[in-house]
């Protein structure tokens, strides 16, 4: 363009030094532009703008409020003024000349530095050396010519990448065709396509939606062995009514991994028949981890219907490391056990107060003879019991014995409590009736706790506690009185209580208890305390497990 | 929220698309074992059936867990013209009694399945995972060593993101940019979108795997 040819000045005031040859706008455009009048326009609208200002000026320092509608009809007026000059010189000066969009404060005053167009001085000389490089030995000669050489240079590289590139694609075909043997632009053939097809459609609808995934119900067995991460999650089989889970429990194939289990298995089936709760834990063939399931399983569990082969005091801990005689021992009470106090367990739908009376003297009478082999059997326990030190276990089996301990009924206590023990140490859904049977009031809402309690304890604690009980000399009217007092009340509450009272041996329990009994209020349980409570006996879970 | 595409490979190109990756993210591989546990609840338990993943993760030695809910996508005329699906997710590591804990709120198991494969995570504006694996469907029921591929010769390519409200339409563009480098492998789209396969897999899967052209013509 021929304006470009010249280097204009944007505010088109043509610059006339005398060494230098004047650069002149082409006079078309000249005429077009109007320069002249551009710039008396440009300067009354100075003139305006500064007045204005002075106003504004003026107004501020009398610290008046100036009249906004007069105010802003003279800058309405300056703006069009403005608008009118830019848009006349716009047209034609878009080539040679950058107008600013967004002038504000911020950068106004850097604008004309970077609108500016000569370079920076590193930038200077970097263009400097290219343009040496570039036209060496071509200085002299007019520009025309130079222009001529550039381009003949420019073409022989441009030819030069051609034949490249054909060549560099000759060799990529012969390069596939010797490898696949196939045409240059690989096809999928139908018959693949719709097969592939299929497989996606599958695939997709699988991992987004899970179709094709689904085993039937009736299909859903437990494998035989579960992966080592479901092993601890998923709780031992429980009842055959599952009121949330989807399996069918079958303890026998699952209980015969470890000596553990094996007991842990028949622990369980006592516990089924001692307690008729419905499992609301998923099944699974796992001994170890069976109080967890028993914690979450058991307040739905009492919430619903009887539980038939329910295990809530599953297989011991790892604690339970007893001798092969203590093991069979125990297994022989437990059937005993089972035979008694399933009688008890249909009772206790009913009023609960009536029957507590009775249950308790069931189990006294019961196994007249086993209460001896028990109690005999339980006396060479204690010395091998005692020798055994006492630590966290005691801690933690102190919470259970002790809620089991409040539930003897108090002119029991002491025969209760050796019960107790053995239930306790044997077969903690036994301990479960025993403290339905104790309980005035519902116990659907002490019984969580309590099913919480019992899975930690392991049994020698417990036995060593409740012997340890068994020594006190505990008030039993007291014992009762809380009993019912708490009603509905936080078990935890009532072991605090208990506690207190007894001052044997059990010390260090009670630092245990009262930080559960710290959430709860003694003597003013509710349903919400009980269940404030599983939190804690979660939580002690852990440390049960040693 | 997520920005989330699927796509398939056949196995055979899976090395390929591995080497790819290798390259394009500049990041290790991590193997990627995942049992996945979906969890429906019944349907009186809230207003409609509320569905939960339970996801473990199985290549540590010590296994994790983490519980995913996955929501409704975007909607939308805005969210047709985006190629990658924008959803709502939550996500959260648990303690391994989360499946009990689900168990005893009510949910029941509706499907399981296991991933096996590796994944690729690393910053390319915002931060992309890119997951291929093999879908496995247990016969029975969390028998994870008898697995078997739900369709043995095709695997899952996934790349998520996560997004929020703010800055989805960054981490959209971020994700689309990057599957265009996948393109002469694999085609992504949205989950539920079928794609098919790429005609040019398997030529790109020559070159990847390739010597560096020491064969001489």
């Amino acid at each position: 363009m021929a304006a470009m040819e010249a280097a204009a000045v944007a505010a088109g005031q043509d610059q006339q030094p005398p060494a230098k040859v004047v650069e002149r706008l082409n006079p078309a455009l000249q005429q077009q532009l109007n320069l002249d009048s551009v710039k008396t326009r440009a300067i009354s609208l100075f003139k305006a703008i500064s007045r204005i200002l002075e106003e504004l000026d003026a107004i501020a320092r009398a610290n008046a409020t100036p009249k906004w509608q007069d105010v802003l009809g003279q800058f309405s007026m300056v703006n069009l003024e403005l608008y009118n000059i830019v848009e006349d010189i716009k047209n034609v000066s878009k080539a040679f000349v950058v107008h600013p969009k967004n002038v504000n404060a911020e950068n106004a005053t850097i604008l004309p530095v970077m609108l500016s167009s000569k370079l920076l001085p590193e930038m200077e000389t970097e263009d400097n050396t290219k343009r040496e490089q570039l036209l060496h030995g071509m200085q002299g000669l007019p520009v025309a010519a130079q222009i001529d050489k550039l381009k003949t240079r420019i073409d022989m590289i441009g030819a030069a990448c051609e034949s490249a590139e054909k060549i560099i694609a000759d060799a990529r075909k012969s390069y596939f065709s010797t490898r696949h043997g196939t045409n240059l632009l690989p096809t999928i053939d139908k018959v693949q396509a719709t097969k592939i097809q299929e497989q996606e459609n599958l695939l997709r609808s699988a991992v987004n939606h899970g179709e094709g995934l689904r085993v039937p119900g009736d299909q859903r067995q437990v494998a035989s062995s579960l992966p080592m991460h479901l092993v601890d999650v998923l709780a031992t089989n429980d009842s055959l009514q599952d009121s949330s889970g989807l399996y069918q429990k079958s303890t026998p194939p699952l209980m015969s991994t470890t000596a553990i289990n094996n007991q842990g298995s028949l622990l369980q089936a006592s516990g089924a028949q001692l307690i008729g709760r419905p499992a609301a834990s998923p099944s699974g063939p796992t001994g170890s981890n069976s109080f967890d399931n028993n914690t979450t399983a058991s307040p739905m569990q009492y919430a619903n219907s009887p539980r038939s082969g329910a295990n809530i005091m599953n297989t011991p801990s790892p604690q339970q490391q007893q001798s092969q005689q203590q093991q069979q021992q125990l297994q022989q009470r437990q059937k005993m056990l089972q035979q008694q106090l399933l009688s008890q367990q249909q009772l206790r739908p009913s009023s609960m107060p009536v029957l507590g009376q009775n249950q308790l003297t069931q189990l006294h009478e019961m196994p007249s003879q086993s209460q001896q082999k028990f109690q005999s059997q339980m006396h060479g326990q204690h010395h091998v019991q005692f020798s055994q030190p006492l630590g966290a276990q005691q801690l933690q089996s102190r919470q259970l014995t002790s809620a089991a301990m409040q539930h003897m009924s108090p002119n029991q206590m002491n025969q209760g409590n050796q019960l107790n023990r053995q239930l306790n140490q044997f077969s903690s859904p036994a301990n479960s009736a025993l403290f339905n049977a104790a309980q005035a009031t519902p116990t659907s809402q002490m019984i969580p706790n309590m099913s919480a309690m019992m899975p930690s304890q392991s049994v020698m604690p417990r036995m060593q506690y409740a012997m340890s009980g068994a020594n006190r000399t505990l008030p039993p009217q007291n014992l009762s009185d809380q009993m019912f007092n708490m009603g509905a009340a936080n078990t935890g509450g009532g072991m605090m209580q208990i506690q207190q009272q007894q001052q044997h041996g059990a010390q260090g329990a009670f630092g245990n208890m009262q930080q559960s009994s710290q959430n709860m209020q003694p003597g003013m349980m509710t349903m919400q305390n009980t269940q404030q409570n599983h939190p804690n006996f979660q939580q002690q879970r852990p440390q049960n497990q040693q | 929220m997520e920005c989330v595409v699927q796509g398939i490979i056949e196995t055979k190109h899976v090395e390929a698309l591995e080497i790819l990756l290798q390259g394009l993210c500049g990041v290790h591989r991590e193997s990627l074992e995942v049992h996945e546990l979906c969890l429906k609840s019944v349907p009186n338990l809230g207003l409609v059936s509320s569905e939960v993943r339970l996801l473990c993760d199985l290549a540590k030695p010590e296994p994790t867990w983490t519980v995913r809910h996955i929501g409704g996508a975007m909607r939308g005329a805005g969210a047709e013209q985006i190629s990658v699906l924008v959803r709502t997710m939550a996500e959260s590591k648990v303690s391994k009694n989360a499946l009990r804990l689900f168990y005893a709120l009510g949910y029941k198991l509706d499907h399981e399945l296991l991933r096996v494969g590796f994944s690729f995570q690393f910053q390319r504006g915002t931060q992309i995972t890119v997951a291929v694996s093999c879908v496995n469907k247990m016969p029975k029921l969390h028998a994870t060593d008898d697995a078997v591929p739900v369709t043995p010769g095709i695997q899952l390519v996934e790349v998520t993101a996560p997004a929020s409200s703010e800055n989805y339409t960054e981490v959209v563009a971020a994700v689309s940019s990057f599957c265009e480098y996948l393109a002469p492998l694999l085609h992504l789209s949205k989950p539920g979108v079928s794609t098919g396969v790429v005609p040019t897999a398997a030529a790109a899967a020559a070159s990847l795997m390739s010597d560096g052209g020491g064969t001489t013509l």
